[in-house]
């Protein structure tokens, strides 16, 4: 209730100055073998984010998230999760827009605090169905800057991720399965893949153009 | 014999006189201005020379008109009646019109064209008048005549065949004028084209019928309309059934989005993090695949698009009003449009 409180009256506002707001909630599942074998940790982990628009194409969004993530296998320690992001959006058609982002994003456990920064540039791709209310959508990206306090930069890193998308007038209604994959260098342990998956639920309120 | 020596030597006299002057319109001038002074002697033969059918000058319809009037007058000053309605009667038979001024002739010469008028029937319409009129504030005059009463038709109607305007209908006597305002029957303006005044008459004293025909063409003055739009061709309406692949194509939509997000979950996702499968990309890949089922269910069953279905009415309605707004000016500018007559030869140009 609250949330769409916030949200009505951030519309309300956004319909003179051309901002959105969105908000969700993840389901996310955090998994790593730093040499130990195979940790796990999962829960619900909420964000929020609001975006100015530039023009037609362009589209500037600050976001911030947040959650604990329990451990589920033996070794793993709970841990929260939280993160902030300055991201931009540049709809290169109707169907494909460009993103690149900024984010900062820090772990932190009993036992350690560990903070990732992570600068990544990728595409998303938009099919509308017949019902253009419902459109399929696939994103793909590459983090070609990773650092992370006490690893050397991965050998591999990207984003990936899938789901639908329906809009009903100035709200949209998205799922998403989304997975950021990194393959760290072996080191004293050996190499450390991690990973980060996500099933998103998230709600956007998008109020019309100033003419 | 001497009676008749003088008036020939005379005859004679004015001939070479009338072949020195050598045109009718003197001629018909000398025998007015004689009648005048009631030198009807020397007036008559002057006059029967412009009738005659030796006569070597031109003769207008107009002057044969004047000379058979003026021949029965004076001959009804001379006491030959009969002879001067004859006269009166050709005249009248050539122009209907014809009339005697009541100032200027005698009593028995009015009796006598009247009596020539009954004797004869015929009727005739004025050259219809050029000019503009405003059909909403000015009329168009017409004047027609009978010799004598008669049951009288008259009318104005295109020569293109369609349906004109009744002026009269009813019972006439002599000059008559009628005003048309410009609308025909269905009471429309009157389309541009030639068109026929009609006189038809039944004389009510011989029983003999008579017509007259006077053409004129009618333009309008100015406007040019506005066109109304064009129907809606295919290239202006959005279709309204989708193809038979839309709904194949929703279905391949939604398992593609299905396809994705699993192999994000089983490729993309690292071997050496284990195997299974997170719950969420299954969700996903079932929600994608639920919707592009429903999609093309959907759209098999009902292959229609609303959007462009309320789109298209919407096109067609703004047609239909602008249409409306169009005919709505159109009919103003109408409402001011003059009429220019001219007179015309016959049916065609």
């Amino acid at each position: 209730m609250l949330l769409a409180l916030g949200l009505a009256a951030l519309e309300g506002t956004a319909a003179q100055q051309r901002f959105s707001g969105s908000a969700w909630a993840s389901l996310a599942e955090h998994r790593v073998d730093a040499g130990f074998g195979l940790e796990r940790a999962s829960g619900l982990v909420f964000g929020a984010a609001v975006s100015a628009h530039v023009g037609p194409r362009l589209e500037l969004a600050l976001r911030a998230q947040g959650g604990s993530l329990e451990a589920s296998t033996a070794g793993a320690v709970d841990r929260d999760l939280g993160e902030i992001a300055l991201a931009t959006r540049v709809a290169a058609a109707s169907f494909l827009s460009l993103q690149a982002e900024a984010s900062r994003r820090v772990y932190s456990s009993a036992i350690a605090r560990q903070a990732w920064t992570l600068v990544g540039v990728g595409a998303e791709v938009q099919v509308p169905f017949i019902e253009k209310a419902v459109r399929g959508l696939a994103r793909a990206g590459f983090l070609p800057v990773v650092s992370v306090e006490g690893l050397h930069r991965p050998d591999l890193a990207f984003t990936a991720a899938a789901g639908l998308e329906y809009a009903a007038g100035a709200i949209t209604l998205r799922a998403l399965y989304s997975l950021e994959r990194y393959d760290f260098p072996a080191q004293d342990a050996g190499r450390r893949p991690e990973q980060l998956s996500a099933l998103t639920l998230q709600l956007s309120l998008a109020p019309a153009r100033r003419r | 014999m001497k009676g008749f020596t003088i008036p020939l030597a005379l005859l004679a006299s004015l001939a070479t006189h009338a072949a020195a002057q050598g045109s009718t319109a003197e001629i018909l001038t000398q025998a007015h201005d004689l009648y005048e002074r009631l030198d009807i002697e020397r007036a008559l033969p002057l006059l029967r020379q412009v009738v005659s059918p030796g006569w070597p000058f031109e003769v207008t319809a107009e002057q044969r008109v004047e000379a058979y009037t003026y021949l029965g007058a004076c001959l009804a000053l001379v006491g030959q009646r009969d002879s001067a309605v004859v006269y009166f009667r050709a005249a009248l038979e050539r122009e209907p019109f014809t009339d005697l001024d009541p100032r200027l002739f005698t009593p028995a010469q009015l009796e006598l064209f009247s009596r020539a008028r009954r004797l004869t029937f015929a009727v005739a319409a004025r050259p219809v008048p050029s000019g503009r009129i405003d059909p909403r504030t000015e009329r168009l005059t017409l004047t027609i005549v009978t010799t004598h009463s008669a049951a009288l038709h008259v009318e104005i109607r295109p020569t293109a065949g369609f349906r004109g305007a009744t002026l009269f209908d009813g019972e006439g006597d002599g000059l008559r004028e009628f005003a048309w305002s410009g609308l025909l029957a269905d009471g429309r303006l009157a389309p541009p084209g030639r068109y026929e005044l009609l006189i038809a008459a039944r004389s009510r004293l011989l029983g003999r019928v008579d017509s007259a025909r006077v053409y004129f063409d009618l333009r309008h003055d100015p406007p040019p309309l506005e066109d109304t739009l064009p129907e809606l061709m295919d290239a202006d309406l959005l279709p309204e059934h989708l193809p038979a692949s839309a709904a194949t194509g929703d279905l391949l939509k939604g398992l593609g989005v299905a396809a994705g997000a699993l192999l994000i979950a089983q490729v993309f996702a690292s071997r050496d993090l284990g195997g299974t499968v997170p719950a969420g990309s299954g969700i996903i890949a079932g929600a994608a695949t639920v919707t592009g089922t429903a999609a093309f269910l959907k759209l098999r069953r009902r292959p229609v698009l609303p959007e462009n279905v309320a789109e298209n009415g919407r096109r067609r309605a703004q047609r239909a009003d602008s249409n409306a707004a169009i005919q709505r000016r159109n009919a103003d500018r109408l409402a001011a449009t003059g009429l220019i007559i001219a007179p015309a030869a016959g049916v065609g140009p």
